[in-house]
């Protein structure tokens, strides 16, 4: 199985992370050891534009499922993040005060935002998107950006 | 095509004038208020493309003088083009930066600049300005 | 998995700062992106271009390109040959206002009234171009 699923849209490559799972508002998930990682996903961060802002709810803080977990902005748009988990955030990325443009330049890597310890994991899990059911997701949300486009 | 006089500009003002962004286009206009207005005796501004291209004048000029680069993005094509044309590289400036610190403005033209850009390449400018100064002094 | 490519036609514009066709040549261009023919082109960011980005080098590969140049020097027409092939088309802003025998223009930043009616004849050069080269795709 390779690494990502890509799709071109003009010259851009969009890709999705195998091995993640995906809310529908953009943010991937990979489960370890009963943590949870949270970051957004490819077509978020091409779509935002340059983030040059992020705010993230405080380590040791709790989060909802489906409450804002965080904000991330750029001159083009402010984007609320929704926590795709219950739990208490663990950890948040630090580097990214200083460098928020690792959201674009590796949003499923170093552009990682927090990382959740759950409340419900078999539960909030289940909601979750798989790589495929994503990808297929992202394929009709840019269709529905073409007929836009192609209606101007 | 080089403005008149151009032998006696000290330092080199190229932006990365990405033409897919309004931070571009911010650069490119930050630049021009930079080298026609606020420091217009003491620089000049340069095509970026003549230098990958191997125009022998624009090579030696950013060599022979002290370079600052303005980029709209953080991938920035500016700072890494003149590096690798062996540029004398003194700063290197981002849009995003004036946009930190100017956080209420959201530029959205990119074909010709809105009020929101043409406030943030002003800003930008006086941050080159200033650059410009510092490295004057240097000298 | 990539879905299936549609025709579209990559436009590489110079956006030489130094005079006035640069910025001609830039105005152009986005006129054809945004209002001409949104729908069949792309912009290929030269400075990224030059700098090695990859989406730009492989879309210029793969899909017929239309170069637009300030001046002779054409260094968008030189980037695209050296880094991806040969484009489709090439304009170069001067040679056209040479042809059209304009008056001398001057205002690279702010383009005045006169500069504006020449760059909407470039644009429309261009889209011709595009719809040239898109009734010869194969």
């Amino acid at each position: 199985m390779s690494e990502y699923l890509t799709t071109t849209f003009d010259k851009f490559e969009l890709r999705v992370r195998n091995g993640f799972y995906y809310t529908k508002d953009d943010l991937w998930v990979s489960i370890e050891n009963g943590k949870v990682k949270v970051g957004v996903s490819d077509y978020l961060q091409k779509t935002s534009g340059d983030i040059a802002f992020i705010e993230v709810a405080k380590a040791g803080s709790t989060v909802e499922k489906g409450k804002e977990l965080g904000t991330v902005e750029s001159a083009k748009a402010t984007i609320a993040l929704l926590s795709p988990m219950s739990g208490r955030v663990d950890k948040t990325n630090n580097e990214l005060e200083a460098k928020p443009e690792l959201i674009n330049s590796d949003p499923y890597g170093k552009g990682w935002l927090a990382i959740i310890a759950p409340s419900n994991l078999n539960d909030d899990q289940r909601a979750l998107l798989s790589a495929d059911d994503y990808y297929k997701l992202m394929l009709q949300k840019l269709q529905t950006e073409h007929e836009k486009l192609e209606s101007r | 095509m080089k403005s008149t006089g151009s032998q006696h500009k000290k330092i080199i003002v190229i932006p990365c004038s990405g033409i897919g962004k309004a931070f571009g286009s911010i650069s490119r206009d930050a630049t021009y208020e930079v080298v026609e207005n606020l420091r217009k005796d003491v620089t000049q501004t340069l095509c970026l493309a003549l230098l990958v291209s191997g125009d022998q004048e624009s090579l030696q000029l950013v060599r022979n003088n002290k370079v600052i680069t303005v980029d709209g993005c953080p991938l920035q094509c500016a700072e890494k083009n003149v590096k690798l044309a062996g540029g004398n590289l003194a700063g290197s400036l981002r849009v995003v930066d004036a946009y930190k610190q100017n956080r209420q403005l959201k530029p959205r033209g990119v074909t010709f600049l809105d009020n929101d850009g043409q406030q943030m390449a002003l800003a930008l400018a006086e941050k080159i300005a200033n650059k410009v100064d510092d490295l004057l002094e240097e000298q | 998995m990539t879905e299936t490519p549609e025709k579209k036609v990559g436009i590489i514009s110079c956006s030489g700062e130094e005079c006035v066709e640069g910025t001609i040549s830039r105005v152009a261009t986005r006129l054809v992106l945004g209002k001409l023919r949104p729908n069949e082109t792309v912009t290929i960011c030269l400075p990224l271009f030059l700098a090695g980005g990859r989406e730009e080098r492989e879309f210029a590969r793969d899909y017929p390109t239309i170069t637009v140049d300030g001046c002779d020097k054409m260094c968008a027409k030189v980037a695209t040959e050296r880094y991806s092939g040969e484009p489709a088309s090439s304009i170069v802003v001067t040679d056209l206002t040479k042809n059209w025998q304009c008056p001398k223009l001057s205002a690279r930043r702010k383009l005045d009234n006169e500069t504006l009616t020449v760059t909407r004849k470039v644009a429309d050069r261009i889209a011709e171009q595009v719809d040239d080269v898109l009734r010869h795709w194969v």
